[in-house]
């Protein structure tokens, strides 16, 4: 079953690796929103979104005969989406990585979660926190990477992700509770 | 994993609010891309600007050479075949005047019967044709100084048989003369 999913769009990725510019087009169509979507959610301005975005079809379609199916090509795309986002914030000198002070205005008994949130305030509380929060509640509750991909992407210690992790998590339950 | 965690992975589709503008963005992306390799990947190596330009240095040469070869090689062959026939032409004269005026003189002679000059004419008819071969022999380039021998010495018989003839019909001559001064 994994084997399967690896190779989605194989048909696809092999005639876009050959330079076919209708499957590479149909692979865009198919990954264009939700590689728009993990780009806003990273830098909140349109236009530095559509840039990533840009630029990361084009690193993926002409390094396309690198990407070997270890991973899907979602997934793959994904990645390049992600670390470029990260470099264009750390361009900017926006923090990708939560600042230790920010730590000490939080109450640590923040575990009473409310049964039912509007995902929309949710989103909301997400862009009020600091900026290094935001990446890490990004990576880890949106886009799913577990704390050893998200070391790499940020370059820090999975253990690093792990606490931080948890402290942007009380933090966002906190800023959600006020919405 | 708790609640608050669950309920955001259970919701993840709600998160991707926006809408890209795929065909700005395409317009971008496909400016940037490559230009299309060709369906075999064979190729894709000699697609490259270097070995386009080696390819073109290679077929260049090879073309510059082989003509070089040809013209060089068709000057010498013209060069000697010129030669060849210079001295051809050069023996031909000298030897013609003398076979000519020889056979000459044998038709001239009272002394021979028309059957001794004919067969006498049938001998240097053979070595005609034997001329004429040796002649396109030469013109085929074998070997010419070996040619060029043959024909000399194609000419040297017809006149040592003209000059036999000569001489026989001169020692007939004296024989007659003799003969009347014994009278």
């Amino acid at each position: 079953m994994e084997t399967n999913i690896l190779y989605t769009h194989k048909s696809l990725v092999e005639e876009s690796k050959l330079g076919d510019r209708n499957a590479q087009y149909k692979l865009y169509e198919l990954y264009v929103d939700a590689m728009y979507n993990i780009s806003m959610r990273m830098m909140h301005i349109k236009e530095d979104a559509e840039d990533v975005v840009q630029d990361s079809f084009i690193e993926a379609f002409n390094n396309l005969s690198s990407f070997r199916y270890e991973s899907t090509f979602g997934s793959w795309l994904k990645r390049i989406v992600i670390n470029k986002s990260i470099n264009q914030l750390k361009k900017k000198k926006i923090p990708v990585i939560p600042i230790e002070n920010q730590m000490y205005h939080i109450k640590e008994d923040t575990e009473d979660v409310p049964p039912e949130i509007d995902i929309k305030n949710i989103i909301k509380g997400i862009r009020l926190l600091p900026s290094g929060y935001q990446q890490i509640i990004n990576l880890y509750l949106v886009e799913g990477y577990d704390h050893v991909e998200i070391s790499e992407i940020l370059g820090i210690s999975p253990s690093t992700s792990k606490s931080q992790y948890h402290r942007a998590k009380k933090k966002l339950v906190e800023i959600v509770k006020t919405l | 994993m708790d609640d608050f965690e669950k309920y955001i992975k259970e919701n993840k589709a709600l998160f991707d609010v926006h809408k890209a503008d795929k065909s700005k963005l395409w317009a971008n992306i496909e400016s940037g891309l490559n230009k299309p390799e060709s369906k075999t990947k064979t190729v894709k190596l000699w697609s490259h600007v270097i070995f386009k330009v080696a390819a073109t240095i290679v077929i260049a040469l090879g073309l510059f050479s082989l003509v070089n070869i040809l013209i060089v090689g068709q000057a010498n062959k013209n060069t000697q075949n010129n030669l060849a026939l210079q001295e051809l032409n050069d023996i031909d004269s000298h030897y013609k005047g003398l076979v000519a005026y020889q056979v000459k003189l044998v038709n001239k002679s009272t002394q021979l019967s028309s059957e001794e000059k004919k067969e006498f004419l049938s001998f240097m008819d053979e070595l005609d044709i034997e001329y004429g071969l040796l002649k396109v022999e030469l013109q085929k380039n074998v070997d010419n100084e070996r040619v060029l021998e043959a024909i000399v010495i194609n000419y040297k018989k017809r006149i040592e048989l003209i000059e036999n003839l000569l001489r026989q019909i001169n020692s007939s001559k004296k024989m007659d003369n003799d003969d009347v001064y014994t009278l």
